[in-house]
């Protein structure tokens, strides 16, 4: 009999859901729109950043460096010009981002002088400057090193020359002895991607995955027991013979199955907008979200079980999510944030829910890699649920 | 309707108690309500009547005292309560997004109907409140009307012994109100107990066989709607007499120029007192060419104690309550050419019993 009870919340959602077709778009929508945006907004890499390039000179050093400049995709180079003032206000009217200034004696590579080439960055968009200023030095330092292995060169030393202007200075040269190139590239820097090549958005994913469940699972439980409970529709349940567990039970069963639903399409977006892999197992990917979804319904029971209205469930509620959402390294990994808000990340849920599904998506884990994050959402959910039908007002 | 059949009441409470801090909302309640009666369970607002229904119906719990309803103690065993009873509460608690069918199937479910039963139970009920015809409409598509009709197949799908029906027939409009009093009576009449709480006063006196008046949580008055009149009229009359023997010994004790006010009062009550022996009543009538020569035949009536007032072709008077006061003064009216339009008598009604008790006990309170 309460399994038919269960069932008939399920039912009812279902119903509901059915005959108001807005709101199962928005259901369906929402998390492939949140996905989308962050993909597309944050997931890629900064390109195209607008530039203005100030040569006071002509040359084939001049013409090299631009031609390296342009090559590289970071920048837009919106123009050429010759008056350095005329760059830095081009900057400072929002034109551009940055103006790279050559100085006049680029050319000049019998100078023993080192030559400044100086940039104005609008260092009010920090993200642009951020990206610019960095791959602006590996640019020159580049280009400085071709100019001094010129320089040699001018200087009377042979055999290398053609080698170096073939190759370009990342590549070392194969010839053995002297040679300026090996000396030029005595420190190699080489990186291993032990996961693999992952991008931003695949950092994203598995977060997005679990905030969207997260922000799922509460906001619907909003409407779902502190909205009944204000339209008096609650009501109607707790009058007949039926136990404050099997009410809520109903709603667990159904929030669960609409929420794993939601998941299944965002998982399905994720893989065809953005081509992300999972390294782990699918089953465990969606078991831990499953997990997620029950413990973020058992805080919604938790906050719904004494307050009367769905506009005082969502002030309760707001104040967990929104600092939830930026505290549990959705966006940037944990370690990079304050100690105290690390601390306070481990108290938050979405920590994690967020922990598990990037070690089982990114780097492939298995349950034995995510135990603790899947004993403590246990733990989460067990106390969110004791409480949640243990303070559970049968008053309408 | 088993074992309700045995009991001599539906409901009865034992010093039920509510508090919230130390705010008592229901004050050591002991009331008895007899089983397959139509009780009207009145109180102003705020004066402990939802909480007592809500204790009542198991939706919280009483913080002392308890209550049997329908023989079942309320903290013992609420959910064989729960079985007992049904509820129409004031706002109307349907999901409305699902069709009237949809929520009564939703409540056999919940009240454990056997499959077979239900269908049949559900059918016969709309039939009874007569809403089959909106049976596959969605309930927030339906009237007011409409949707307490729905609210009542809900509540009665289990077959309840006790149905508490909270305003029923607020913001309906007078055809419907009609028809939902026809349908209490019915459901009193196949032996449902009806607990009724309203505002509406005359519907109390038109259905209630008891009344139940609580204020500040405490029971202020207990009986029959007649009783209760009768009992408000006497209270009147008592609180003249003693205003007039207070007046006597004020009379005794001074002697001045100023007494004459005080004698002229007295000579007031006096006659109102005697009025009241002869058990007045008050009429009025209207009647469309009244002139000043049947105003004083009325006046020399001996079944007229007094005119009130008479303009624009009403009279007001106070006339004996013998049986033959009325006709007299119709047939004198008539006798003399007077053409009545209109005619009605005021009795005390249950409207001024609940503003009397609940002032009183305000007044106490203070």
């Amino acid at each position: 009999m309460e399994t038919k009870k269960i069932m008939w919340m399920l039912k009812k959602d279902l119903i509901v859901l059915w005959r108001h077709k807005p709101r199962l778009f928005s259901i369906f929508l929402f998390p492939i729109l949140m996905i989308a945006l962050f993909g597309y907004g944050m997931g890629g890499s900064i390109e195209n950043i607008p530039v203005v390039v100030v040569k006071q000179t002509d040359g084939p050093v001049t013409d090299a460096t631009l031609n390296a400049i342009k090559d590289t995709s970071l920048y837009n180079v919106k123009d050429i010009i010759n008056d350095p003032q005329r760059g830095r206000e081009m900057v400072e009217s929002g034109q551009v981002k940055a103006a790279i200034l050559l100085p006049p004696d680029y050319e000049n590579l019998t100078s023993s002088n080192s030559k400044s080439v100086v940039i104005y960055v609008d260092s009010s968009d920090q993200m642009a400057t951020q990206a610019l200023v960095p791959a602006t030095q590996a640019l020159f330092s580049q280009i400085s090193a071709k100019i001094g292995m010129q320089k040699l060169e001018a200087m009377g030393v042979p055999s290398t020359s053609v080698q170096v202007q073939s190759q370009g200075v990342q590549t070392s040269s194969p010839l053995a002895g002297i040679n300026f190139q090996n000396i030029m590239n005595s420190i190699n820097f080489q990186i291993n991607k032990i996961y693999g090549d992952i991008k931003y958005i695949d950092f994203l994913v598995p977060a997005i995955l679990a905030m969207t469940v997260m922000m799922g699972a509460m906001m619907s439980m909003g409407e779902s027991l502190a909205g009944e409970r204000e339209r008096g529709e609650l009501a109607r349940l707790f009058m007949t013979p039926t136990s404050v567990a099997t009410v809520v039970g109903g709603k667990i069963i159904s929030r669960l199955v609409i929420q794993t639903s939601t998941s299944m399409v965002l998982i399905v977006a994720a893989i065809i907008l953005f081509g992300i892999t999972i390294n782990g197992s699918m089953a465990l990917t969606i078991l831990l979200l499953i997990l997620s979804a029950l413990c973020f319904v058992g805080f919604g029971i938790m906050v719904s079980a004494r307050v009367g209205t769905q506009e005082d469930y969502i002030q309760m509620v707001m104040p967990f999510t929104m600092p939830m959402m930026f505290i549990s390294g959705v966006f940037y990994p944990l370690e990079t944030m304050p100690w105290i808000f690390q601390k306070i990340a481990y108290l938050a849920p979405l920590t994690y829910a967020n922990d598990a599904l990037r070690t089982v998506m990114l780097k492939g884990g298995g349950l034995g890699d995510i135990w603790v994050d899947v004993a403590v959402l246990l733990g989460f959910t067990l106390l969110f649920f004791a409480l949640g039908v243990t303070r559970f007002n049968r008053d309408i | 309707m088993n074992g309700c059949e045995l009991m001599k009441y539906a409901i009865e409470t034992f010093d039920l108690t509510k508090k919230y801090g130390n705010f008592a909302a229901v004050d050591t309640l002991n009331m008895k309500i007899e089983n397959k009666s139509i009780f009207g369970f009145l109180g102003p607002n705020g004066a402990g009547k939802t909480t007592t229904i809500k204790m009542l119906t198991c939706l919280i719990p009483p913080t002392s005292g308890t209550a049997n309803v329908a023989g079942y103690d309320i903290i013992k065993y609420p959910n064989e309560v729960r079985q007992k009873i049904g509820m129409v509460p004031q706002l109307v608690s349907l999901y409305g997004d699902l069709t009237a069918r949809e929520n009564a199937e939703l409540c056999a479910d919940y009240y454990g109907l056997p499959k077979d039963l239900k269908a049949e139970r559900i059918d016969e009920l709309m039939e009874l409140v007569d809403i089959k015809y909106a049976e596959n409409k969605m309930v927030k598509q339906l009237s007011g009307g409409q949707k307490q009709k729905v609210s009542v197949v809900a509540s009665l799908i289990h077959q309840p012994d006790i149905l508490f029906l909270d305003e029923p027939t607020i913001g309906l409009d007078p055809t419907t109100k009609q028809v939902l009093w026809e349908l209490i009576e019915e459901l009193n009449s196949k032996g449902h107990t009806i607990i009724l709480c309203s505002h509406d006063m005359y519907e109390v006196d038109l259905l209630c066989e008891n009344v139940g008046i609580i204020n500040q949580g405490k029971l202020a008055a207990f009986n029959t709607p007649q009783a209760l009149k009768d009992q408000m009229m006497a209270e009147e009359k008592s609180a003249k007499r003693s205003r007039m023997s207070e007046i006597v010994s004020e009379i005794e004790k001074k002697s001045s120029p100023a007494i004459n006010g005080t004698i002229d009062e007295l000579k007031g009550i006096i006659v109102d007192s005697e009025k009241e022996n002869g058990e007045y009543r008050e009429i009025s009538i209207l009647i469309n060419n009244l002139n000043d020569e049947l105003v004083a035949k009325m006046t020399r009536l001996p079944v007229v104690f007094e005119i009130n007032e008479h303009h624009s072709g009403r009279i007001k008077m106070d006339i004996s309550k013998c049986d033959n006061a009325v006709n007299d003064v119709i047939w004198t009216i008539i006798k003399n050419g007077g053409n009545i339009t209109s005619i009605s008598t005021q009795d005390p009604s249950l409207e001024d019993v609940f503003v009397k008790v609940t002032a009183r006990e305000k007044t106490e309170g203070e």
